[in-house]
């Protein structure tokens, strides 16, 4: 029974930094329609981001979120005005946009590789290593601060979407960008807006598993992986969908161990992510928009 | 200005009469500069570097009669192990260099021997300790450092000695977790030997692998802490070691001995994870720059890198790419002519004074070329830093179980 | 579309092409090649074959697949296992090594039905997957030690000739491909699956089929690829980045030509080796920097260019 608390304790834990990951990756493909293949590049750049402020100001990590969000928000905006606003967009943008965005992430792992060599890195702060007693199993505290950024920001996300004047726009372009091109929504900038959201939340998450795991430039692509999980299983940008998406895949992968030697565990989010892609192949995204 | 050209023929003419005559012994070698493995590769560079500088300060090599420079032709292989081995292709067919030294980390070593061996050029490690490269029958291949098996087996040694003095309970129940690589295997297989010997002392009570560069070991360390276990014995390299130990922390484990192998005392490891979390966290090494306690090579090295490194203390990588690099010049003298072969049979007779734990270094047939030096182990210690514990003839200070962090 | 119809290639192309592979075997006894510009041959042989073969499903089918490294690893394997079985001649376990990884491709066979980026994704998923299952697969891989294959100084010194004879017959294969009925259909499914479906071409079938030959002949450049190193092992031979070469060198080179990948394998090799000796923390970059300036200027990469600049000399413009 105590395993069984622990577990389950862990793969909450594991499920708020999924959700986070994946929300960005759901966001740009609901509304532009682009995979961002960089996106695990972005994860590890954020993770660098934090790492620097950390290293160089001596930030805690959690006070440098906004200044990492920002930062990759603007990468995002950039990325999507010198790269990606240049593709044809529909299924002929398809193998198109997937080369291209997998070129910058090359680029990205290799600006990382000579900014900081190849070594692990991790944010080590004073209570990296301090946990708190709960349910009669000790959590550790960064753990559970990453649960709670990894659950306020997409719900605050989902607000933005709902009750804001851009959200509703956002909305609408993803719907159906020709007619708010009639009623006169400037489609081009919510489509910058939406990559350097999406892109910002990509930033977040690195920053959040920086401070749990070890990384590297090479780091990214298992994060990239289980996003993709996360929004095939859970639909585009709903939020519960995603949050319930990505407690799916951390208990799956969490409980694996029961039944499997843990060298194993790690294959289980990619057996996954084949299955899904091939049992949901219509609605692979979910039908429902971004609500 | 003037003055400066006019002396520069001069100065080059100076130095070609007072450096040796012959051509220098081109040697070769690739390490891992980038990648994964870059940090290690950067500590062999060091070791090589100095071993190289100190032979053609001191006039160069005295091979049959005359002086003879060393050069090191030095590439990066990025871990990669096709790299390894296409530079390796390189050094021997177009670099045209005499011998090569080894890379770092036993996969990349095991793949780049092979050329080694193909062109039939002796070929010196001191990275890849699996046992498994040196059972291949190769006669090129020279290992300085001991098998990983030893280190199970030294620590194992450690533990029976607690145990007989009743600080440890019997039957003692283990966790083994191992890296999922030859080096892990082996690590595995002194421990796991040595409880099958051990009639009941100890059971296993997990025996897991882990993939290298692992993310979470939250499930695994769920799996120790489910089991109950009394001793946590571990085999990771660096990194891993600094995450699976901070999540071990954090989830409130303890154990009366924890080992991670080789791993412990690194300084990158204390400032990662905090000197009172791998307080009593035991490690056997290849070597200490503690055995400079004593007078002999080990101080000479310690000294000599120190003044070379401003004043840094080496680690074990250090001090076997040099002694890697020594044994091959001492081959080289021995044999007294710049010749492969010959060169192989010394190697594969030697018996030389070394700063290798037990002092003697040969590479016994019987074992694959590997040298088979025991490990000293260490341990983090609240107020002395990470003594030598055993053996007792080089020990630094006195090991302590079990582990007093527990029930606090 | 007449089916069964095959076109001859025309003489003159027939006659370089013969003049080239001719020219490439005979190289080796007319100039000086080192040992190590010999062995880098052979290794760019390997990579063009491979390429060539990735671009039947990236570039005739357009199914980007980011996991061709499974079959590579796969064919490497099984051709070891075999040397290492018993004295069987090399180029028959190659044979066999590419048999099995085109078997093994089939069982990609229900993501086949997906397409663009979600085909791409899931083959990410399923190199990955792979990679891990044959690392933990110990009985037949060595796990993550590896298999060390008895060392043989003629084989790596034959290789060159086995590799451009691949390379030869993995090029005809390409063209005659493209220029068959074959050809047109896979281009029909490339264009519109729905439509080609209504047509009456079976893509899945197509698919299959396209998708084990492919992985067939990367399987053999695997048990080649085996032989001339004497040690492999899982994490390199299924790795990530071994994927990422097959995709990097098709495009750049140009996707969905018929030589294209030939020359990206070319200068990706040329480059890696340049690059990895003197700025070996920089190529990954580069390439990153060549894959988007050419999927933003020039779709057909280096043939596209190669094509620009030919129609600008005058002498082309005559004949056109």
């Amino acid at each position: 029974m105590e395993r069984f608390i622990d577990l389950a304790v862990s793969a909450v834990l594991l499920a708020g930094l999924y959700a986070t990951m994946a929300y960005g990756l759901g966001m740009i493909y609901g509304v532009l329609r682009v995979v961002n293949l960089a996106h695990g590049g972005v994860i590890m750049a954020g993770a660098y981001m934090g790492w620097v402020l950390h290293g160089r100001l001596g930030l805690d990590p959690y006070l440098s979120i906004p200044l990492v969000v920002g930062a990759s928000y603007l990468l995002g905006v950039g990325m999507y005005k010198v790269l990606v606003r240049h593709l044809p967009r529909g299924a002929a943008g398809g193998p198109a946009s997937l080369l291209l965005l997998f070129g910058f992430w090359l680029v990205l792992r290799n600006a990382a590789y000579l900014l900081f060599t190849g070594n692990d890195q991790s944010i080590t702060t004073t209570w990296s290593t301090r946990s708190v007693a709960l349910l009669g199993t000790h959590i550790s505290a960064t753990r559970l601060a990453v649960l709670g950024v990894g659950v306020l920001v997409p719900l605050g996300l989902h607000a933005l979407l709902r009750h804001t004047h851009l959200g509703r726009a956002i909305r609408a372009v993803a719907q159906n960008p020709d007619s708010c091109t009639l009623v006169g929504v400037d489609v081009e900038r919510i489509y910058t807006i939406t990559f350097g959201l999406g892109t910002a939340l990509a930033g977040l998450a690195g920053l959040l598993s920086a401070t749990i795991f070890a990384f590297n430039p090479g780091s990214g692509s298992g994060e990239l992986l289980k996003s993709f999980v996360v929004v095939v299983l859970g639909g585009l940008g709903s939020v519960l969908g995603t949050g319930i998406a990505a407690l799916i895949l951390a208990v799956v992968e969490v409980f694996a161990i029961l039944v499997m030697p843990s060298y194993l565990t790690a294959a289980v989010g990619f057996i996954m992510l084949v299955l899904v892609l091939v049992i949901r192949p219509g609605g692979l995204f979910g039908h429902r928009v971004l609500g | 200005m003037l003055r400066a050209r006019s002396l520069l023929p001069l100065a080059l003419g100076l130095a070609g009469m007072i450096g040796a005559a012959a051509p220098p012994v081109k040697v070769g070698a690739t390490l891992p500069l980038t990648g994964s493995e870059a940090r290690i590769g950067g500590f062999f560079k060091e070791g090589y570097e100095l071993a190289f500088e100190e032979v053609n300060k001191a006039g160069g090599l005295q091979v049959g009669g005359q002086k003879m420079n060393v050069s090191l032709t030095l590439l990066d292989d990025t871990s990669t192990q096709a790299t390894a081995v296409s530079l390796a292709d390189r050094l021997v067919n177009a670099d045209k260099v005499d011998f090569l030294l080894g890379t770092y980390s036993s996969h990349l070593i095991e793949a780049q021997s092979t050329v080694a061996e193909q062109y039939k050029v002796p070929y010196i490690n001191g990275g890849g300790g699996a046992t498994k490269i040196f059972k291949r029958g190769f006669k090129y291949i020279f290992g300085t450092i001991s098998p990983v098996e030893l280190l199970g087996t030294t620590l194992m040694t450690w533990i029976d000695g607690q145990q007989k003095a009743g600080k440890l309970p019997r039957p003692a129940k283990i966790a083994l977790l191992w890296e999922n690589t030859a080096h892990g295997k082996d690590f595995r297989k002194g421990v796991s030997d040595h409880v099958a010997q051990s009639k009941g002392a100890y059971t296993i009570a997990v025996d897991e692998s882990f993939a290298l560069d692992g993310k979470d070991f939250g499930a695994l360390l769920g799996k120790v802490k489910a089991a109950k276990v009394d001793l946590f014995l571990a085999d990771a390299h660096l990194p891993d070691y600094i995450t699976m130990h901070r999540q071990y922390v954090a989830m409130g484990l303890c154990h009366k001995v924890v080992s991670y192998g080789a791993r412990g005392s690194e300084k990158g490891a204390i400032e990662a994870l905090g000197r009172e979390n791998v307080n009593y966290v035991l490690s056997g090494v290849w070597w200490s720059a503690q055995l400079a306690a004593k007078p002999g090579p080990s101080r000479d090295f310690v000294n000599a890198f120190k003044a070379r490194y401003g004043g840094r203390e080496p680690e074990w990588f250090q001090a076997l790419a040099y002694q890697s690099a020594k044994t091959l010049f001492t081959a080289i003298q021995q044999a007294g002519k710049v010749d492969r072969e010959a060169v192989r049979q010394k190697l594969a007779a030697m018996k030389q004074g070394s700063l290798l734990p037990g002092g003697t270094l040969e590479f016994p047939a019987a074992f694959g070329q590997q040298a088979q030096n025991p490990f000293v182990l260490q341990q983090n210690l609240p107020d002395s830093g990470a003594p030598i514990i055993y053996p007792p003839d080089v020990a630094t200070g006195t090991g302590v179980a079990p582990n007093p962090n527990c029930g606090k | 579309m007449s089916r069964g119809f095959r076109p001859p290639a025309p003489p003159r192309l027939l006659l370089g092409y013969g003049i080239v592979v001719a020219g490439l075997a005979a190289l080796p006894w007319f100039t000086e090649l080192t040992v190590y510009s010999h062995n880098l041959m052979t290794l760019a042989f390997l990579s063009i074959a491979g390429a060539l073969a990735w671009n039947w499903m990236g570039g005739f089918l357009g199914q980007v697949s980011f996991g061709h490294a499974a079959m590579f690893g796969v064919g490497g394997f099984v051709a070891a296992r075999i040397l290492l079985a018993g004295p069987v001649p090399a180029p028959l376990a190659w044979l066999a090594g590419g048999l099995a990884a085109g078997v093994f491709a089939l069982g990609a066979h229900p993501t086949l039905r997906l397409r663009g980026p979600y085909f791409s994704i899931a083959t990410i998923g399923m190199g990955e997957a792979t990679r891990l299952l044959f690392t933990y697969w110990e009985d037949f891989t060595g796990g993550s030690s590896g298999l060390s294959l008895p060392i043989q100084t003629d084989m790596k010194h034959h290789l060159y000739w086995w590799g451009l004879g691949l390379v030869a017959l993995v090029a005809a294969a390409s063209w005659l491909i493209r220029h068959s009925a074959l050809g047109l259909q896979l281009l029909a499914i490339k264009a519109d699956v729905d439509a080609a479906a209504d047509l009456g071409v079976s893509a899945t079938f197509y698919q299959d089929l396209v998708f084990a030959l492919s992985g067939a002949v990367v399987g053999v450049t695997g048990g080649m690829w085996a032989s001339y190193f004497s040690f492999i092992e899982p994490n390199d031979m299924f790795g990530f980045d071994r994927s990422i070469a097959f995709v990097l060198m098709a495009v750049i080179g140009g996707v969905g030509t018929v030589l294209g990948p030939l020359l990206g394998a070319v200068v990706f090799v040329l480059l890696r080796q340049y690059l990895l000796a003197s700025y070996p923390q920089l190529y990954l970059g580069l390439y990153g920097l060549l894959l988007i300036f050419i999927i933003l200027f020039e779709p057909l990469g280096l043939t596209g260019l190669w094509l620009r600049l030919w129609r600008r000399l005058p002498w082309a413009r005559a004949e056109a």
